[in-house]
């Protein structure tokens, strides 16, 4: 995934009717990068069968 | 005994020397209120000192127990709640300049619990703003770490952590997400249980991550940690996912013995080219493992490799997830949020619905992982983070985005077991030094969903075979 610049960043606050300080950008670009570089880079087989789920009481809780 | 000296008792005896008239509950407070007035200052530890309001109950309790009447475990024995957990009638801030007038009109089911079991509330703890991970946001000041000031005492639960390992209560109460019980417990050198999702009620508590928040008990000893949880464990009608199942009698199950116990040590937190585990974390944990194998435990290394991406998985659920809360003040009042917050919040906004996703697949995967390493273990032990506390930058931003990757990276060495929802629990497991200074290291110790009796148990077996607990931090007079 090609990397967020800051004109990036500007455009998906306003997608969300956020009005970011220019002072936050920068940080708000690192922080975003790295979950968005760091999911991308983590494929374990099987990984589409799965629901997306955040099931907390399983069968056999 | 010093009436100065009574801090140093464990919440256990306190108890037990109350029950049986040797000691005040009124003598206890003042004495705890003396040393919060010594000590305090120095770590900044309490946002709220409720010190009229304690020693009226002190004098309460006194009075049943004069008359025969024992509300329950911790009668008479001081507790501090971490400020984030609602208290009816005194300021609930989660360390915010946003909430810094928020006053609640009921106590939070963990605070009743509390009560019941005959606690006094001591104070309101000083945390991260709203529980977020980083140590320098609270909108009181930050927290230092009694072990070294310039270090962290572990997020988000900082109050609760210094509090409890400077002697400033008998033991507290935190709220753990991604850690933020284990993480303060592990860098005070204390025992903090993080309970199974669902065994403990968060009404009244606000939130950080709906399908990752806990609310768990930090305490300097193991027994401690078993009386707070007995008090606050159990179903809530009002938390419609607490579960409906009986609380076990947690100080009656430490029995001590570990014969034939199966521990499974997962060998990627112990291997320094994997998860960058530092050699005296490494030697801490292994150390522990052969004390377990001498007390009868079997113990061997199992693998979990997807438990190297719970950090990624768990801090995007809780960053979409604890953004998603409270939009409104990333709009109307940014500027009375720390900047390293807004930040947070903000990023977890723009996060997109298919990552957050991928997150939630992740974690089904990762906890299914570990529930089937549960099949062969009654429980799994590693660190709970690579080093020891670490010094804080107070500097707010972001270095890089490498520095971003790293903390995602190392979030997995507590976000594994949010993740699987069963209990985990941190116990120090020895010092390192730096300097002059010695740094606590920790143990974590994880069980099956909801059996905290076990976990509870194996920690126990290894705190009556060391002496780690009974080390102090440097006196801070």
């Amino acid at each position: 995934m090609p990397e967020l610049n800051d004109d990036d960043i500007r455009v998906l606050a306003k997608a969300v009717n956020l009005d970011i300080q220019d002072s936050d950008i920068t940080d708000v670009k690192h922080s975003l990068n790295a979950m968005l570089d760091a999911i991308e880079s983590i494929d374990p087989e099987g990984i589409n069968g799965i629901e997306p789920l955040p099931v907390i009481f399983q069968t056999g809780d | 005994m010093n009436n100065q000296d009574l801090v140093f008792l464990s919440a256990t005896e306190l108890a037990n020397k109350i029950r049986e008239k040797q000691i005040s509950p009124v003598e206890v407070v003042k004495a705890y209120l003396d040393r919060i007035a010594v000590v305090d200052p120095k770590l900044n530890a309490y946002i709220t000192v409720l010190a009229d309001e304690a020693l009226v109950a002190a004098h309460e309790a006194e009075t049943d127990i004069t008359s025969g009447l024992n509300k329950g475990p911790l009668h008479g024995v001081p507790v501090g709640v971490k400020d984030q957990i609602h208290t009816e009638g005194i300021r609930t801030s989660s360390a915010s300049r946003i909430r810094s007038d928020f006053v609640p009109d009921v106590d939070a089911a963990v605070v009743s619990g509390l009560r019941k079991s005959g606690a006094i509330i001591l104070g309101k703890l000083n945390m991260t703003e709203f529980a977020m991970g980083d140590p320098i946001t609270s909108a009181f000041g930050v927290t230092r770490n009694p072990w070294d000031l310039s270090r962290s005492p572990g997020t988000s639960s900082t109050g609760s952590g210094a509090a409890t390992a400077s002697f400033m209560c008998a033991s507290s109460l935190g709220e753990d997400t991604g850690g933020s019980v284990r993480g303060p417990a592990a860098n005070c050198g204390l025992v903090g249980i993080r309970p199974s999702w669902g065994r403990v009620s968060r009404y009244g508590v606000d939130g950080a991550s709906w399908s990752l928040d806990t609310i768990g008990p930090i305490s300097r000893t193991v027994e401690d940690c078993a009386l707070t949880l007995g008090a606050i464990a159990g179903y809530d009608r009002r938390d419609q996912y607490t579960k409906d199942v009986p609380v076990p009698d947690y100080g009656a199950a430490l029995t001590g013995d570990v014969s034939g116990l199966k521990v499974g040590l997962i060998k990627e937190f112990l291997d320094p080219d994997v998860m960058g585990v530092t050699e005296p974390v490494r030697q801490g944990v292994l150390d522990a493992a052969r004390l377990l194998v001498s007390l009868g435990a079997e113990v061997e290394e199992t693998s979990l490799p997807l438990a190297q991406v719970a950090g990624v998985a768990s801090r995007i659920i809780s960053s979409v997830e604890r953004s998603s809360l409270h939009p409104e003040w990333l709009r109307n009042r940014p500027d009375d949020l720390h900047h390293n917050t807004r930040v947070a919040f903000t990023a977890g906004e723009l996060v997109p619905s298919s990552v957050y996703y991928k997150a939630q697949k992740l974690r089904t995967m990762v906890r299914r992982q570990a529930l089937e390493a549960f099949e062969r273990f009654d429980i799994l032990a590693m660190p709970i983070a690579s080093e020891p506390a670490t010094i804080m930058d107070l500097r707010p931003g972001i270095p890089s985005k490498q520095a971003a990757v790293r903390a995602l990276t190392e979030g997995s060495y507590r976000g594994l077991f949010s993740m699987v929802s069963g209990p985990a629990l941190s116990i120090c497991c020895g010092f390192s030094t730096d300097g002059a200074r010695k740094l606590p290291l920790a143990l974590q110790i994880a069980g099956r969903p909801f059996d905290e009796t076990t976990v509870l148990n194996v920690a126990y077996a290894y705190e009556q075979n060391t002496n780690w607990h009974l080390e102090r931090p440097p006196e801070l007079n």
